[in-house]
C-alpha cells in the first residue's frame, strides 16, 4: 500500500485537501462516492490524481465552522495546558462555548469541574499595522505565572495569518525561557476549507513537541483518540486487560507524551483520528488499529478482533464478544420492536455518520439519507481496511441519499424534504434548528461515545425513542413559524441546483 | 522574557474568560431586528463563534429567524485572502436577495475583508444602485467590541437606508436606545417591559430591537421621533448624538436602567417631563403599577423579616455598566444590601468612565461603592477573592466565568450576564416594576435552595 508519508519537520500542518483530497459539497449515493473515492488506488495508477473527487460548489454559502475553533475544542481542552489564542477579540469568543462543553465534560468523567483556560491576546488595529509579537509575548508571560502550565499552545487567526506573524520564533525562544514546551498551531481559518484540519494541527503540535520521543513501551496502554465522552472504553477494553488513555480532550500533558509508548491506537471517529494514529504508527511503531469503527454487531466484532491481534489478546477478546452478543440480542430485539417503521436521518461528521448509520440500521431504523459535513475519500494510513463508508455499503446496503454538506442549512431542507425521516441524529448545531421548524425532532449525540460498542446500539435505541416523543414539541412549532427562505427557494427539488445551473443568479433577482 | 516571582494581577492585553463579542457580533444586533439579515463578509468560523458564544451558551437564547446557521457568510478562503474578496461578495449578495426572505439585508465585514482591503462599499453599492434594501457595516473584529459594532450597524442602516427625512416629528414619540441585544442575556424581556411602562406613561415607542419592535418599518419611523432616549451608561450616546446633527432630534439621556418601583417611577417622570405630555395619565399608570408592586413586596416582606437561616448581606456584581449600575441602584435602595466589589467589563469608552464611577459614589445618600473596570477572567478572579466579604457567604452577580470563584467563596451565583451559560432564558426580565418581582424570587430561590 503506498502511503503518503506525514511530514512532522514542518512546523505547519498540511491541510486536509492537500494530505487527502477533502471534499465539502457532493450529491448523490454512498455506493457512488465510494466509487469515486478509489480509495484502493489511492496514490498507485492515478499518482495520487484519482482521489481528487469533483465538488459540487455553488455560490451561496451560510456560516461554517473554522479549523481554530477544533484547537481550542482540543489544546484548548488539555487540562493542564494553556492554549493562547493569537488573535483580535472574535476569535476569543469561543472560549464561552467550550467552556460550557468542558465543564460538563469533567462532570461527565468524574473529574474536578473548572473553568477553561484560554487567552485571547485582544489584537487592535494598531497591531494590525505593526504586528502583535510583544502582546504574544506579554500573553505567554501571564499564562505561565498565572496557571503554571505544563505546556503552552499557541492558535494562529486569520488576521496573524494574514500579517505574518512569526510565531515560530516567539514559541522556541519562550520555550528556552520557561522550560516547558511552547507549541504553535497553525489553524487559521481561511487555510483550509474544512474544519477538521483544525484536529490535526492540534495532533501536529502535540506529536512535534510534547510525545515522548524514547518511548518506554507500556504493554497494557491502548491510546483512545477521542473528545468528551463518559468513558465506555475503558468497560470494553478492560475485558482485554487494557489500561485507556484518553486523547486530547480533558487528557493530562503527560497523558499526551505516552502517547508513544502505548500498545495501539484506536478512535471513535476515523476523521479525528487519522493523523494522530497514522503519525504514531510511522514515528514510533505504536500500531494503529485498522479496522472498521466500532458500532454495530459486525464492526465492534471485527475492531475487537483486530485489537486483540494486535495486542496477543485474541482469546480474551473472543470471550468478549461471545458474551456481549448473548447479553445484547434480547435488548435489541425488543428495541427492535418498538422501533419498527420508524425512519432515521444522520447528519454529522464524516466518518462518524458512517457508525451511526451502522447503529440505525442494526436497531431495524430505515436511513435513506445522510448528510456529513465534509468527506475524506481517504484516511492518512492508506488502509482500506479503514474504509468505513465501504464497510457500511458493503455489510448494511447503500444509502439512496448522501449528500456532503459543510453544515448548510439551506441545503438540508430539500435533503428532509426528499428523505422525510421521523428523527434526525445530530452532534454539531446548525441542523437541528431547522428539522424542528420542519416538525422533526432531532437527538442531539453531546456525549459522543453514546453510541459505541454493544451498549451504544441499545444507548442510541432508547435515545431514540426519548427523542420521538419530542415530535409534538416541533409538530407544534412547525404550524407557527416561517422559514427564511424565498419561496423560489423552497420550490427546488435539488439543493444543489446553484452549483449545477449558476445563470439561474441572472435571472431578475428583486 | 522574564519571569516575576510576584504574579502580576494588572489587567494586561491578555483575555481569559471573555466577557463581550467582537464588532461582527453585531450581526446579532442585525438578527435582534425582526426582517432585517445579516450577511457576514469573513472567516468560515466568525459567524458560528458569535452564535454559539453570544446567542447559545448565554441563556440559550436561540438564534431566530436569521441568526445561528441560517446567516449567510462568505466563508472567506485562501483564495479571498490572495486574490481579495470583492467577487465572492458579490456572487454571494446576488444569490442571498435570490435564496433569502427579508426586508433588509446588512453586510458586515470581518478581519479578512477589512485586512485585506476589499472594497465592500462599492459592491454593495452595485446592488443599492438597483433599488435593493441592503447596507454594509465594517466591523473587523480588531476595530473592538459588539458594542463598537452595535453603533457602527445602528449608523449604517441610518444612513444608508432610513435615509434624509424632512417632514414633521411625532409628539410623544420616542426611539429607545437600552441594553445591547444578545449580548445581555435579559435584553429581550427587558426591552418588552420598557416598552409596557413608557407606553402605560402616554409614550408612543419605537423600541427597534426583538419581539416588541414592529421591525424594518419602524426603523423608517425614527426621524419622525420626538426625541431619543439613551437608557445606558454610554451604549447609543454616539447614536443620539448622530441622530442629533442628522434630523435635529434631541436626546434625554437616562444612565440608570430602572429596577424596581421607586427607580421605575421616578424614570418615567423624567421621561414624560422631557417630553412635556400630559402627566396625569402617567401618574395614574405609576399608581396602579405601584398598588401591585407593593402589594407583592408586603407578602415578601414576611419571609425577608423572619426568615430564620440567614439571607445575604454583602454582593458582589460583575458585568457590563448597564445592568451593574442598574443592579447596584436596586440592591442598596430597595432590599439594603451592602456592595463590596463591583467590577464593570464591557470596556467602556474612556471618555465614559469618570460618570459611570460618579454613579457609584451616589448609590444613595449614604451609600457609596468603588468600581474595577477589568476585563480579564483572571483579575476579575483575583479581585473578588481579594474582597472582605465579612462574616456571611456573600452572593455575587456575575456570569459562568464567576462559578468557580463563588464556589471557593462558598457563595451564591446568580448569572446576570455574558455568558450566562448556566441559565436558560426566554422572556424573562430582571427590570422595571415586572422584572424586579423576577429578579427578588431569583435571588432569594438561589440563596435558600442550597441552604439545606
Amino acid at each position: 500500500m503506498a502511503q503518503k508519508k506525514i511530514n512532522l519537520d514542518i512546523p505547519e500542518v498540511e491541510s486536509r485537501e492537500q494530505r487527502l483530497g477533502t471534499i465539502i459539497a457532493w450529491d448523490g449515493k454512498a455506493s457512488e462516492l465510494s466509487r469515486q473515492s478509489s480509495y484502493e488506488r489511492r496514490g498507485c495508477e492515478g499518482k495520487g490524481k484519482q482521489c481528487r473527487l469533483c465538488e459540487v460548489k455553488g455560490p451561496f454559502t451560510q456560516g461554517s465552522v473554522c479549523s481554530e475553533q477544533m484547537v481550542e475544542c482540543q489544546a484548548g481542552n488539555v487540562r493542564d495546558a494553556v492554549l493562547i489564542q493569537h488573535s483580535p477579540i472574535g476569535c476569543g469568543v469561543g472560549q464561552v462555548p467550550y467552556n460550557s462543553i468542558y465543564r460538563n465534560g469533567l462532570a461527565l468523567r468524574n473529574l474536578p469541574v473548572e473553568n477553561i483556560r484560554i487567552i485571547c491576546t485582544n489584537l487592535d488595529e494598531s497591531d494590525m499595522v505593526f504586528g502583535g509579537v510583544k502582546k504574544l509575548k506579554q500573553s505567554i508571560k501571564d499564562a505561565f505565572e498565572r496557571y503554571s502550565p505544563k505546556a503552552i499552545f499557541l492558535s494562529t487567526s486569520c488576521a496573524t495569518g494574514i500579517i505574518g506573524e512569526d510565531m515560530e520564533s516567539v514559541a522556541s525562544e519562550a520555550e528556552k525561557e520557561i522550560g516547558i514546551p511552547v507549541i504553535p498551531l497553525a489553524c487559521e481559518g481561511f487555510r483550509s476549507k474544512h474544519w477538521s484540519t483544525g484536529f490535526d494541527a492540534t495532533q501536529h503540535g502535540i506529536l512535534r513537541k510534547i510525545v515522548r520521543k524514547n518511548p518506554k513501551k507500556q504493554e497494557d496502554l491502548i491510546n483512545v483518540i477521542n473528545l468528551w465522552g463518559s468513558d465506555v472504553f475503558t468497560p470494553m477494553l478492560g475485558e482485554l486487560g487494557l489500561r485507556v488513555n484518553y486523547v486530547v480532550d480533558l487528557a493530562t500533558v503527560e497523558d499526551l507524551a505516552q502517547l508513544s509508548e502505548a500498545a495501539a491506537t484506536v478512535g471513535f471517529c476515523y476523521t479525528l483520528s487519522s493523523y494522530m494514529a497514522a503519525a504514531l504508527e510511522q514515528e514510533f511503531g505504536v500500531p494503529e488499529i485498522k479496522a472498521p469503527q466500532p458500532y454495530g454487531f459486525a464492526g465492534t466484532d471485527a475492531w475487537l478482533r483486530e485489537i486483540g491481534r494486535v495486542t496477543n489478546r485474541e482469546e480474551l477478546a473472543e470471550a468478549f464478544i461471545k458474551k456481549e452478543h448473548e447479553r445484547i440480542k434480547p435488548k435489541l430485539e425488543e428495541l427492535r420492536k418498538k422501533l419498527k417503521g420508524i425512519k432515521g436521518y444522520v447528519a454529522t461528521g464524516s466518518a462518524y455518520a458512517h457508525g451511526l448509520i451502522t447503529v440505525l440500521r442494526e436497531l431495524g431504523v430505515e436511513v435513506n439519507g445522510s448528510l456529513v459535513f465534509h468527506h475524506d475519500p481517504v484516511y492518512d494510513s492508506g488502509d482500506p481496511k479503514q474504509d468505513s463508508l465501504k464497510f457500511l455499503i458493503d455489510n448494511y446496503d447503500d444509502v439512496p441519499s448522501f449528500s456532503v454538506s459543510n453544515r448548510q442549512q439551506y441545503q438540508f431542507y430539500g435533503l428532509l424534504k426528499k428523505t422525510n425521516p421521523d428523527f434526525i441524529l445530530i452532534r454539531h448545531n446548525g441542523l437541528a434548528p431547522l428539522a424542528s421548524r420542519l416538525g422533526i425532532p432531532a437527538a442531539p449525540l453531546g456525549d459522543e461515545h453514546l453510541a459505541i460498542g454493544y451498549d451504544g446500539m441499545i444507548n442510541l435505541g432508547e435515545a431514540v425513542l426519548d427523542v420521538l416523543a419530542h415530535k409534538k414539541f416541533h409538530q407544534d412549532l412547525k404550524e407557527h413559524v416561517k422559514l427564511p427562505y424565498t419561496k423560489w427557494w423552497l420550490d427546488q427539488e435539488d439543493p444543489y441546483i446553484l452549483a449545477k445551473e449558476p445563470e439561474i443568479l441572472n435571472e431578475k433577482i428583486i | 522574557m522574564e519571569i516575576n516571582k510576584e504574579i502580576n494581577i494588572n489587567q494586561t492585553n491578555s483575555i481569559n474568560q471573555v466577557r463581550y463579542g467582537c464588532a461582527i457580533g453585531a450581526l446579532y444586533s442585525v438578527s435582534s431586528i425582526p426582517g432585517a439579515m445579516p450577511i457576514v463578509n469573513c472567516g468560515p468560523g466568525c459567524a458560528d463563534k458569535q452564535y454559539t458564544g453570544l446567542a447559545f451558551y448565554n441563556g440559550f437564547q436561540g438564534g431566530g429567524y436569521s441568526g445561528g446557521a441560517v446567516s449567510p457568510s462568505s466563508n472567506a478562503g485562501e483564495n479571498e485572502v490572495v486574490f481579495g474578496g470583492e467577487n465572492r461578495l458579490r456572487e454571494l449578495i446576488k444569490s442571498s436577495l435570490k435564496i433569502m426572505e427579508a426586508e433588509l439585508f446588512v453586510v458586515l465585514t470581518g478581519c479578512i475583508g477589512e485586512i485585506v482591503g476589499d472594497d465592500v462599499g462599492a459592491v454593495v453599492g452595485e446592488f443599492q444602485k438597483k433599488g435593493a434594501p441592503i447596507v454594509y457595516a465594517e466591523t473587523g473584529g480588531f476595530k473592538g467590541n459588539n458594542f463598537v459594532g452595535h453603533e457602527l450597524v445602528t449608523k449604517a442602516i441610518i444612513d444608508q437606508y432610513v435615509g434624509e427625512y424632512s417632514g414633521e416629528k411625532e409628539e410623544g414619540l420616542i426611539n429607545v436606545w437600552s441594553l445591547l441585544p444578545y449580548q445581555n442575556t435579559f435584553w429581550r424581556g427587558d426591552l418588552t417591559e420598557i416598552k409596557r411602562v413608557l407606553e402605560g406613561a402616554g409614550l408612543k415607542v419605537n423600541i427597534l430591537f426583538g419581539p416588541e419592535s414592529k421591525g424594518v418599518s419602524e426603523w423608517k419611523d425614527i426621524p419622525k421621533a420626538q426625541f431619543n432616549l439613551v437608557l445606558s451608561p454610554w451604549l447609543g450616546l454616539d447614536t443620539a448624538k448622530h441622530l442629533k446633527s442628522k434630523y435635529g432630534q434631541p436626546f434625554l439621556h437616562i444612565p440608570t436602567v430602572p429596577i424596581g418601583a421607586k427607580e421605575t417611577s421616578e424614570f418615567l417622570r423624567k421621561v414624560v417631563d422631557f417630553a412635556g405630555i400630559d402627566k396625569q395619565k402617567s401618574e395614574e399608570f405609576i399608581k396602579e403599577e405601584e398598588k401591585n408592586y407593593y402589594y407583592y413586596l408586603e407578602h415578601f416582606a414576611d419571609f425577608y423579616a423572619e426568615y430564620w437561616w440567614g439571607l445575604p448581606a454583602k454582593y458582589a456584581v460583575v458585568g457590563d455598566s448597564a445592568y451593574n449600575l442598574a443592579l447596584n441602584k436596586f440592591l442598596v435602595n430597595q432590599l439594603g444590601l451592602i456592595p463590596a466589589r463591583q467590577i464593570i467589563t464591557e470596556n467602556p469608552p474612556e471618555q465614559y468612565r469618570r460618570a459611570i464611577a460618579g454613579e457609584y459614589s451616589k448609590l444613595a445618600e449614604d451609600v457609596s461603592a468603588d468600581v474595577d473596570f477589568a476585563e480579564d477572567g483572571y483579575v476579575i478572579g483575583q479581585l473578588l477573592k481579594q474582597t472582605d466579604f465579612g462574616h456571611k457567604p456573600p452572593i455575587i452577580f456575575g456570569t459562568t466565568w464567576e462559578r468557580d470563584t463563588a464556589k471557593e467563596l462558598k457563595g451564591a451565583i446568580i448569572e446576570v450576564g455574558f455568558p450566562a451559560s448556566y441559565e436558560v432564558v426566554l422572556a424573562r426580565t430582571y427590570i422595571g416594576y415586572k422584572g424586579a418581582l423576577n429578579l427578588l424570587e431569583k435571588i432569594y430561590t438561589t440563596a435558600i435552595s442550597a441552604s439545606a
